[in-house]
């Protein structure tokens, strides 16, 4: 029984990856990306990953993707019109296609997987309970949710400078234009 | 891990982080209070005199830190940090070399600040470069993944805010966006391949993760987990095939900005490089010393090196750019670098550090000269150099000593920094080991180096400002803080080359 419905949430999550590249209306790329996180969520609760299942869930589901509907219609993008490929663009993917199948190929074909019953029993066990998961990210983990704080820092920075519009425009504003390609 | 947490010993640890955030929250409170009654010029002058501050005290914090014995090394907080002699030098370079970046924006002339809108916001320039730097200090300490994914991403992130704080430039924004793109994807490359170690070893912390693939072997899932990792720091290290983002960067970014992506983020860069790959990869390295032994990363540092020596000193030979032209010889230069990361199993990491050490000193030197000369007029093209020695005799002298130092001229720091590289790596096992065959492509590629770097000296000190070239004949005045900074980096690629003893004495 797990194994099918394993089978069905990948297909379910594979398609939706696919429909988030492929689709041209942002809305429904989004829509995609939820539908393929739900799969992914029901693959890590089969795997007994509960908490991180609902993290997944709660935080990208929830907060990214509902961050990205907001940004989309408020630009209101739709997509537009794609220019057809450049004959070296297909050639460069081609070629990166190639040489990704041929990976995954001599990766299955020559690689050992082994279940190591040993590493499977010696694996962390604290991520599963939540009350250990909190005591975990504030004791020995403090650190680096400190410095998450300060990339959020920098984040918010940077948008404040960048999308600041300047009070006065300038009379004689940089003549330096991004020619000068070789 | 159950222990409890010695904050202490964590405060001990992280005593210039520290300082460098009270800095950085300090620049951007005085801003906040008094910046709006103040004249641009003034509130310029008070962010980098916090900013330099800052970075005088977080030295002094890392003077005042017991430094184990050569060989040695101290673990805090749980095995998170390592503290040796390694760690010890790339803290005390990097607050160095980001003094000097911030040097750069210090002082203006009043009647040209025009030329300078980037530097609307000085308060908030000053505290991302010092988060920056927070972030290149704990990479330079980091013992254990997490934390050095996360100084990692703290300093770039800031770095693409910084590549495009000139709003007033295209090429300024589409640095920033190309430098986000790529930096984006590398970082994700890195983080699933941290994520693949930690799912073999069960561990983030670097000596245990030696100790379990120790036991492990070799596996395929691990490769992959090396390629990911390999292709997160070729980026870091603007490495060929990961070096598309170095050239726009470098072009459009502000001077200031181009100059701590060269010099401090390559120094911090390579530092953690060595730690992760010997500390924490040693046992899975492969074979440098003979031909046909077993797979590992080596084999793979061997080859993004060669490709970026052999790119970078080629493409450099067709740039008309002069900023394009230094960034593909940044591309050369990692590329010699990642050849001293394999030299670290002969001679430790000393050689390296003073490489990667006086070549951001070099670096900051050649745009500082960029960006005196932006004063006046664009300087962009080399063609834009012509006349340099009339207009500005001490630019001039400026750009002769950084630039005959990267070419790797005796007596100058290049120089002994190339010499001590290739004479480790030849260490390891004479001229006939895949190590030896690299070092020799190096020194080959030097000598082609060496005519480009010429091209630029020959357009600052030969030729003439005329008529038909675009460069103005305009006299620069270059403001006390870059004479600062520019005079002092000129003075330590002479006085490190005379005496590198200095720098590669703390490794013996």
């Amino acid at each position: 029984m797990p194994a099918i419905l394993f089978y069905i949430f990948s297909a379910l999550t594979l398609a939706a990856a696919i429909g988030l590249v492929a689709n041209r209306n942002a809305v429904a790329s989004a829509l995609s990306f939820f539908v393929c996180l739900c799969g992914i969520s029901v693959l890590f609760v089969m795997l007994d990953a509960h908490l991180l299942a609902f993290l997944l869930i709660l935080v990208y589901a929830g907060a990214v993707v509902a961050l990205f509907l907001f940004i989309i219609m408020l630009l209101d993008m739709h997509g537009g019109k794609r220019p057809p490929f450049k004959k070296m663009t297909i050639v460069a993917s081609s070629i990166a296609g190639a040489l990704l199948i041929f990976g995954a190929f001599s990766f299955f074909a020559r690689g050992q997987f082994s279940t190591d019953e040993l590493a499977l029993a010696q694996a962390p066990a604290f991520f599963t309970d939540l009350k250990i998961y909190g005591a975990k990210l504030f004791t020995t983990y403090m650190l680096p949710v400190q410095l998450v704080g300060f990339l959020l820092l920098v984040g918010m920075l940077g948008v404040i400078v960048i999308s600041k519009k300047h009070e006065e425009k300038e009379p004689g504003d940089r003549i330096q234009e991004p020619g000068d390609k070789p | 891990m159950n222990a409890t947490i010695n904050y202490a010993e964590l405060v001990y640890a992280l005593r210039p982080e520290i300082a460098l955030t009270l800095g950085l929250l300090l620049a951007l409170g005085y801003d906040m209070a008094f910046g709006r009654r103040m004249s641009d010029c003034a509130r310029r002058g008070v962010a980098v005199l916090i900013g330099i501050v800052t970075l005088a005290s977080a030295v002094f914090q890392t003077l005042h830190t017991n430094v184990p014995p050569v060989g040695h090394a101290a673990y805090w907080f749980h095995g998170a940090f390592v503290y040796d002699t390694l760690a010890h030098g790339v803290r005390l370079g990097v607050f160095g070399l980001s003094a000097l970046t911030l040097l750069l924006i210090a002082g203006s002339i009043p009647h040209s600040a025009l030329r300078t809108p980037h530097f609307k916001h000085p308060a908030e320039y000053v505290a991302i470069q010092l988060l920056a730097t927070m972030g290149f200090s704990l990479m330079a300490v980091s013992n254990n993944l997490l934390i050095a994914f996360l100084g990692f991403e703290l300093a770039s992130l800031s770095l693409y805010v910084m590549a495009g704080f000139d709003k007033t430039s295209r090429a300024s924004a589409e640095a920033s966006l190309k430098y986000f793109l790529f930096g984006g994807m590398a970082a994700a490359f890195m983080l699933f391949g941290f994520s693949l170690i930690y799912g073999m070893t069960g561990t983030i912390v670097l000596p245990e993760i030696a100790r379990a693939l120790a036991v492990q072997g070799p596996s395929p899932l691990l490769l992959v987990a090396l390629v990911m990792v390999l292709v997160g720091f070729g980026y870091k290290a603007a490495a060929a095939p990961f070096h598309q983002w170095a050239p726009d960067v470098y072009q459009g970014a502000p001077a200031p900005a181009a100059a701590l992506i060269a010099s401090a983020s390559k120094l911090a860069g390579f530092a953690f490089f060595a730690r992760l790959l010997f500390s924490g990869l040693g046992t899975v390295s492969g074979d440098a010393i003979n031909f046909g032994g077993p797979a590992g990363w080596i084999m793979a540092v061997i080859i993004i090196s060669a490709a970026s020596m052999l790119l970078g000193n080629i493409a450099a030979l067709a740039q008309t750019n002069a900023r394009r032209l230094i960034a593909y010889s940044a591309i050369a230069h990692a590329g010699i670098m990642l050849l001293g990361v394999i030299a670290v199993r002969a001679e430790g990491a000393g050689p390296l550090f003073y490489y990667a050490l006086t070549y951001g000193i070099a670096t900051i030197g050649v745009f500082g000269v960029f960006a005196a000369i932006e004063r006046t007029a664009p300087c962009q093209r080399i063609s834009d150099l012509a006349g340099l020695w009339k207009r500005s005799p001490f630019l001039a002298l400026v750009l002769f000593v950084c630039v005959l130092s990267l070419a790797g001229i005796p007596p100058l720091a290049g120089f002994f920094g190339k010499f001590y590289l290739f004479a480790a790596a030849l260490y390891l096992n004479g001229l006939m080991s895949p190590a030896g065959w690299l070092a020799f492509l190096a020194i080959a590629m030097s000598a082609v180096g060496l005519y480009y770097y010429l091209v630029i000296l020959k357009a600052a000190l030969v030729t003439n400002a005329t008529a038909g070239t675009s460069a103005s004949t305009e006299k620069i005045r270059v403001p006390l803080g870059t004479v600062i900074a520019l005079a002092t980096s000129a003075a330590l690629t002479i006085a490190l080359g005379i005496w590198p003893d200095v720098v590669l004495g703390l490794f013996k």
